[in-house]
């Protein structure tokens, strides 16, 4: 703790923490115009200089960490003066199209224009003509750009693209692609995002809306299990009376959090609905007839709710076998650590020093789970080890060590793991035992990662401090999941290392959670929920009766931190809601936000009614988005099992797993997401399968058949080839374990 | 010393206008007067002031040109608003009155402009270029004010009959004799962009993980922020990027693509930091570069003599691999001979000679004779360590018998090692016997604990104290016991300091009767070394120093034999590796431009350079502004004596990246832009 003053005032800083920030947290204002709170200073704007009693002249406030008893003054006519000066220097020749940029009314230089009264331009510097780059969903005008870096810093930092940098030129810098002529990235769009002014648009929604015209709804984003909270900016479509509403863009409070491209530019899954009685009829005839429903888990809470209560007073089954994997997965776990839910979350992730990630692909699977270690890559320096069968290129700036192992061997690697990770462990005499009686060499030769490959483990986290293991969606449809679950949680208990289980869907942990599920057998009749049935009903693909999809529905969902969080309408829909349906099956409800305090107690949920939820982050960006579930004590009596024999996956095997960007039957709709659903290999797949790029395939899994196109990928090695499940049936990707052996074969070429 | 007819440079006062020449008064700094051997400068102008040369000098033209330049040299700016946009304002408005279209008003813009460049730029490049245009419109207003009442361009503006040179620099750049733009690796550790770090290094120094480990850090004793409080840690910094590089397995970063083949050969002999840089340059320069090599292993010095614990092999090995990528080819146990070296002078378009110094000198004590067992100089000591330790090349079996070593490495276990030195190789000899196991380690020094820190480092002293070397200071061998060829003992003087009554330096003295006799099983003489030049025909008379080095004029690297050039310890004497990297890379860009055109030449920013670092950028007594002291220096965790002293683990954990990021916060990018006009 150091203590200092602000203008007289007495402050105090933590160590880390500069002059900027607790100034901020103590209530004073220093303008800043490249400042970001989660990167490291751009330090670039030079607005928030400061003076002090022991320096001569300004020093910049925003990397300088105060001493102690320093005297600093923020607001002397001198800094004035100067700061006004460079808000002169900021508008030379900045071009006067505030009347068209959409930037303006929520623009940095704009905003800081009037505040310092700049009224007219003080400096004059011979102008230049700047082109204009579209980059696919991103246009850049340098023109406009203040050069604040925000971009750069959060592209490199938080993303972890690194897809731009600045070109240096003085009066000519500008943004550039890196190594690139053009912007190749994930597109996630933080850089618009964060750009003070009208330099980086959305380019599909340049022009077609001013920003004070627009309604920010805050809401949870419903791609993964992240929860990422954002905003859905609405307004009415023309000015005639009763135009509808629509979704214009969605934005993110990006000072504190960080959105993805599926996030910012899937948006546009919203459908028109209509009230028609003679097949909510027919719905109603179905689910009381219902052998089952089978849901996925793009569901609130409260719907949740509500099917387990109708499946209570109607005794149907309910089928979510995505869900059904992760709470067999989470039962398991808690049965050796004691907890409904694991220590870890997306923040210890960005905390840590130390991170190992097993059995997923988390760049597409969880962008929100990247991010975070892309976070804790750079500015703790963390050492990751990326255990898979398949090698992401998108990691490679992040990962230290890869270790690939042989599809199916994941029990046995996390065996080992965990054997060297509880190495010094205080463990019982029957886990030590149960450690050293491991088979290694078998263990180590079926999964083809070797002793030297734990060791270096071993040695890399020996000096970490705060270590994550993050556990992908793989290992949760595995044959073997539970005793891996129980693996994972003897590594939690007994090491310091926090575990994060990555879920697949929005609400995979709240359906978790709320429903009883069972196997799903099928069955003659069966109501699908945004899933497969012989009735169906959702909001995804050609359903027979239409309910209200996701982003019109006000609910919770509870996210891979087991945070409740709360999702508002963006925009209405006009015909029924599930509530509608069980409310005529007896089991009434006014509004489906009556469930939300009826949540179940006994897992942690609160009981608190969904308008005391709060949904944003405070200025100094605490989280104030619905509330953590209490981690309720379960019972310790699991016991590990013998590892069983590794799997072998010979032949042909494919992996499912979607494309950046995509996750479902929602953004399968998103007009301005690439929807590329191809089956990708490497150069050495093809070769195996005797096809090459662009030849149209057929997969023959073992209860389905796929055509595809087939795109050879270069940057992919290896004999697995990733096949896209989010355009197939209602987009589930994690029914089954996600590799599987198929048969392919070129269309044209069976005869 | 020179005579000027105007210099604001470091805050003197010299104003000769209307003087004769005679009575020029003369600048107490070392201004570059001759630009080079064909032209006089006829201006210096920099952060810190301006000098005229001349009477002629066009004023207004040479305020317009630095700050053109200061929009040239955009590598350095273009990161803050102030620099960006008052950079380019000064220029427009200096052009403005130069071109003869200026009004009064400008004027007051450029005091206002200078102003907020001086108090909020982000670099010093920003805060200083309104340095000396302040002076000149101070002191030659009236030429300013004549374009501007009369509407008339400058009295130079449209004759091209001066040349404006200019060159980025810092204190620290210009204090490390590779050059490197430490400012920029830095920075990209504080932006985290750790590639950019790398690749700012690789401009000058290819040896990154080498150079943020071993290197005695010039630059850090030059720093600026040392006249606010301590220096950075510099050194260190360095090692961000190259990790980076190695960690996630990228390839590698080189500064620039490698250029394409332009046809040509050079031979370089020792793959020793010098030569390692020489070829690196060289082939990014698409020349074709073999590298001849004595020992079995790459790496020179810095791979048989620092060892392990100081410098892992395995981050050698990426620095090595680094300049392989390039198409180096490496020709390993090959010793040039004389004869080789004449067949070279007919195969290759110029030989780089690299071959350091690896003969140690005597300790000239009575009965020193090479034949002594026990008596081992520190050369090959190391080299039979570190062949072990790094390589298992194990020590042959005449190397036993000869050195009494008990089995194929070395094993010192119950000897006592005597070792004669005080720099950095006498460091690495007691300490690698330390972990040899030697029962008893002593160093005898000349001088003091001081002087022995200075000359190499505080933790590489109290390290060595720390696992156990006895030092003995004020000391000697004054002769060594045998029996029958087996060294027993030594006899050492013991010497005191002696002020001198005039008042001039204290001299060191022999005390009488204080000395004593110390019974021991080696002696390391670890002095100093010497060249081996005998691949050098003789009858090419190629030129020696008065050290036995081979002379060069230290700016281009030819020797005095046409196509044949030399670089680092074997041309300069035993001396730092970053030195060696240093004469390396400039000799590599001499010999680039050699072996496409013919002629010895240097680059502008060669010219420049060596312009500066006779001026000399770093100035102790300036005080800083805008920049809060107080901030210490980080220092990273080393391993505890215990976990260290019977082993090779590397001593220094480097920095965590939180060490790492608060260091590279305090750095003050003290960039400058110096150019001279001739």
């Amino acid at each position: 703790m150091i203590n200092f003053t602000i203008n007289g005032q007495n402050v105090t800083a933590l160590k880390g923490e500069s002059i900027l920030q607790a100034a901020r947290k103590a209530g004073f204002y220093i303008p800043t115009m490249c400042y970001l709170e989660k990167t490291t200073p751009c330090a670039s704007c030079r607005l928030c200089v400061v003076e002090t009693d022991k320096t001569d002249g300004f020093i910049l406030s925003c990397q300088t960490p105060p001493t102690e008893g320093l005297s600093v003054t923020i607001d002397s006519d001198r800094l004035k003066a100067e700061r006004t000066n460079i808000m002169r220097l900021y508008d030379v020749n900045h071009p006067l199209e505030c009347g068209v940029c959409d930037k303006s009314g929520a623009c940095d230089l704009q905003n800081k224009t009037l505040e310092f009264g700049i009224s007219a331009q003080h400096f004059s510097a011979k102008d230049q003509h700047r082109k204009i780059e579209h980059w696919g969903l991103i246009n850049y005008d340098p023109s406009l750009c203040i050069l604040c870096e925000k971009c750069v810093h959060v592209c490199n930092e938080i993303i972890g693209d690194d897809a731009i940098e600045l070109q240096f030129g003085g009066y000519k810098s500008s943004v550039i692609p890196k190594n690139s002529d053009t912007l190749d990235c994930t597109f996630c769009g933080e850089c618009i995002a964060v750009c003070p002014v009208g330099a980086l648009v959305s380019s599909q929604f340049q022009y077609s809306a001013n920003a004070w015209e627009l309604s920010k709804i805050p809401a949870t984003c419903v791609h993964c299990s992240a929860g990422c909270s954002l905003m859905y900016e609405v307004r009415h479509t023309s000015n005639s009376l009763g135009a509808k509403d629509k979704i214009y863009r969605v934005t993110n409070d990006f000072e504190h959090t960080t959105l993805c491209g599926a996030g910012r530019f899937g948006f546009d899954f919203s459908s028109e609905g209509s009230k028609d009685g003679e097949e909510f009829a027919k719905a109603i005839d179905a689910i009381k007839n219902a052998d089952a429903i089978r849901f996925s888990s793009l569901i609130t809470n409260e719907e949740a709710m509500i099917l387990q209560t109708l499946k209570e007073k109607l005794g149907f089954k309910l089928y979510n076998e995505e869900a059904r994997a992760y709470q067999n997965f989470m039962n398991a776990f808690g049965s050796i650590s004691g907890k409904i839910g694991f220590g870890g979350s997306l923040d210890a992730i960005k905390q840590s020093d130390g991170i190992i990630v097993l059995g997923g692909r988390v760049s597409s699977d969880n962008p929100a789970v990247r991010y975070a270690m892309t976070t804790a890559a750079r500015h703790n320096g963390a050492k990751v080890v990326y255990m898979h069968p398949m090698e992401d290129e998108l990691l490679q700036n992040v990962v230290t060590q890869f270790v690939k192992y042989e599809v199916g061997t994941e029990e046995g690697v996390i065996a080992m793991l965990a054997k060297t990770l509880l190495e010094t462990a205080d463990l019982s005499e029957e886990s030590r035992a149960y450690f050293d009686g491991l088979d290694e060499g078998y263990l180590c030769a079926e999964s083809n990662v070797g002793d030297e490959e734990y060791a270096r483990i071993a040695k890399t986290f020996a000096r970490a401090k705060r270590k994550t293991l993050v556990i992908g969606s793989d290992v949760l449809t595995h044959k073997r999941s539970a005793n891996i679950a129980r693996l994972c949680a003897m590594i939690e208990t007994y090491s310091e290392f926090a575990v994060v289980v990555v879920p697949t869907s929005v609400n995979t942990v709240g359906v978790s959670l709320i429903c009883d599920l069972d196997t799903d057998n099928g069955g003659e009749r069966v109501v699908g929920y945004n899933a497969s049935g012989t009735y169906t009903i959702g909001s995804l693909g050609g359903v027979n009766l239409g309910l209200a999809p996701l982003n019109s529905q006000e609910g919770t969902f509870v996210s891979l931190n087991y945070q409740v969080l709360p999702t508002n309408v963006a925009v209405s829909y006009e015909g029924y809601t599930l509530n509608d349906l069980a409310s005529s099956l007896g089991v009434v409800a006014e509004n489906t936000i009556d469930y939300t305090a009826k949540l179940p107690k006994e897992k942690g949920f609160n009981g608190s009614v969904f308008d005391e939820l709060g949904n944003f982050y405070s200025a100094l960006g605490e989280d104030q988005r619905g509330y953590l579930l209490e981690n309720r004590d379960v019972r310790a009596d699991g016991k590990l099992e013998e590892i069983d024999d590794l799997p072998e996956f010979n032949g042909t095997v494919v992996y499912r797993c979607n494309p950046v960007n995509q996750f479902n039957g929602y953004t399968a709709q998103a007009q301005q997401l690439e929807k590329e659903a191809v089956l990708s290999g490497s150069a050495q797949f093809a070769a195996a399968a005797k096809i090459s790029d662009g030849d149209k395939i057929r997969l023959e899994f073992p209860q389905s058949t796929q055509e595809r196109i087939f795109k050879l990928d270069p940057v992919l090695k290896g004999t697995i080839a990733l096949v896209p499940a989010y355009d197939v049936g209602f987009g589930g990707l994690n029914e089954q374990y996600r590799f599987e052996k198929v048969k392919i074969m070129r269309v044209g070429s069976e005869s | 010393m020179s005579k000027v007819y105007f210099s604001t440079w470091r805050g003197e006062q010299i104003n000769n206008i209307g003087k004769n020449e005679d009575a020029w008064e003369n600048s107490a700094y070392n201004l570059p007067l001759e630009y080079n051997e064909h032209a006089s400068s006829k201006a210096f102008i920099g952060w810190d002031g301006v000098a005229l040369f001349n009477p002629d000098v066009d004023v207004v033209r040479l305020a317009t040109e630095y700050a053109a330049q200061y929009q040239v040299y955009s590598e350095a700016c273009g990161r803050c608003a102030p620099g960006r946009w008052g950079g380019r304002i000064l220029y427009d408005l200096l052009d403005k009155i130069a071109r003869g279209e200026g009004s009064v008003s400008d004027m007051d813009h450029l005091k206002e402009v200078s102003k907020t460049m001086q108090e909020t730029s982000k670099c010093e490049i920003g805060k200083t270029v309104p340095n000396p245009l302040l002076d000149l419109m101070t002191h030659f207003e009236s030429e300013f004010m004549a374009c501007i009442e009369n509407q008339k361009p400058s009295k130079h503006y449209h004759l091209q009959d001066t040349s404006y040179i200019a060159k980025i620099t810092a204190p620290c750049m210009d204090a490390c004799p590779a050059h490197v733009d430490i400012p920029a690796y830095i920075e990209g550790v504080r932006d985290l962009r750790f590639d950019d770090s790398l690749m700012a290094t690789r401009q000058t120094m290819p040896l990154a993980h080498t150079c943020g480990r071993v290197c005695p850090h010039p630059c850090e004793t030059e720093c600026r922020r040392t006249n606010l409080d301590e220096p950075i840690s510099i050194m260190e910094l360095k090692r961000l990027g190259a990790d980076y590089e190695t960690d996630h397995g990228f390839g590698f970063f080189h500064p620039s693509e490698k250029k394409a083949p332009v046809g040509k050969k050079v031979a370089v002999i020792g793959a020793g930091p010098a030569g390692l840089t020489g070829a690196y340059y060289l082939a990014l320069d698409g020349i074709d570069v073999d590298v001849y090599e004595e020992l079995p292993v790459l790496g020179g010095e810095v791979a048989v003599g620092v060892p392990e614990y100081r410098m892992p092999i395995d981050k050698y090995n990426q620095d090595i691999e680094a300049v392989r990528s390039l198409g180096v080819n490496f020709i390993t146990n090959t010793k040039v001979t004389a004869d080789m070296m004449r067949q070279f002078e007919n195969d290759y378009d110029a030989v780089l000679v690299a071959t350091g110094t690896r003969i140690s000198k005597k300790v000239y004590c009575d009965n020193e004779r090479s034949e002594i067992q026990g008596y081992w100089g520190a050369i090959d000591f190391l080299d039979k360590v570190n062949l072990q330790v790094k390589y298992d090349i194990m020590v042959n079996e005449a190397d036993q018998k000869r050195h009494m070593l008990p089995s194929d490495f070395v094993d010192l276990s119950g000897k006592t090692l005597v070792c004669v030195g005080g720099g950095f190789t006498s460091m690495d000899v007691v300490r690698c016997a330390i972990r040899a196991n030697a029962a008893k380690v002593v160093m005898l020094y000349r001088r003091d604990e001081a002087t022995i820190i200075k000359n190499t480092t505080y933790e590489e002293y109290h390290e060595a104290v720390e696992e156990g070397v006895e030092f003995i200071f004020h000391s000697a061998v004054a002769a060594i016991k045998d029996e029958n060829n087996v060294l027993k003992s030594l006899v050492i003087d013991r010497f005191e300091l002696v002020p001198d009554p005039n008042g001039g330096r204290p001299t060191l003295e022999k005390i009488e009767g204080a000395s004593f006799e110390m019974e021991c099983d080696y002696l390391i003489p670890a002095v100093s070394q010497s060249a081996d030049l005998k691949l050098l025909p003789e009858e090419w008379e190629i030129e020696r120093t008065s050290w036995a080095t081979i002379k060069t004029n230290g700016k281009d690297y030819m020797t005095s034999r046409k196509g044949i050039f030399a670089a680092g310890d074997c041309e300069y004497g035993p001396m730092t590796i970053v030195n060696a990297v240093g004469q390396a890379k400039r000799a590599a860009s001499v010999i680039s431009r050699y072996v496409q055109s013919g002629e010895i030449t240097l680059s502008d920013e060669e010219i420049m350079e060596d312009h500066l670092r006779k001026l000399k950028v770093y100035n102790k007594k300036e005080k800083i502004k805008g920049w809060l002291p107080g901030l210490p220096r980080q220092h990273s965790e080393v391993l505890t004596v215990d976990e260290r002293k019977d082993n090779n683990r590397e001593v220094k954990y480097g920095f965590t990246q939180e060490e790492a990021l608060s260091e590279a916060e305090r750095c003050m990018r003290c960039y400058y832009i110096a150019m001279i006009a001739h």
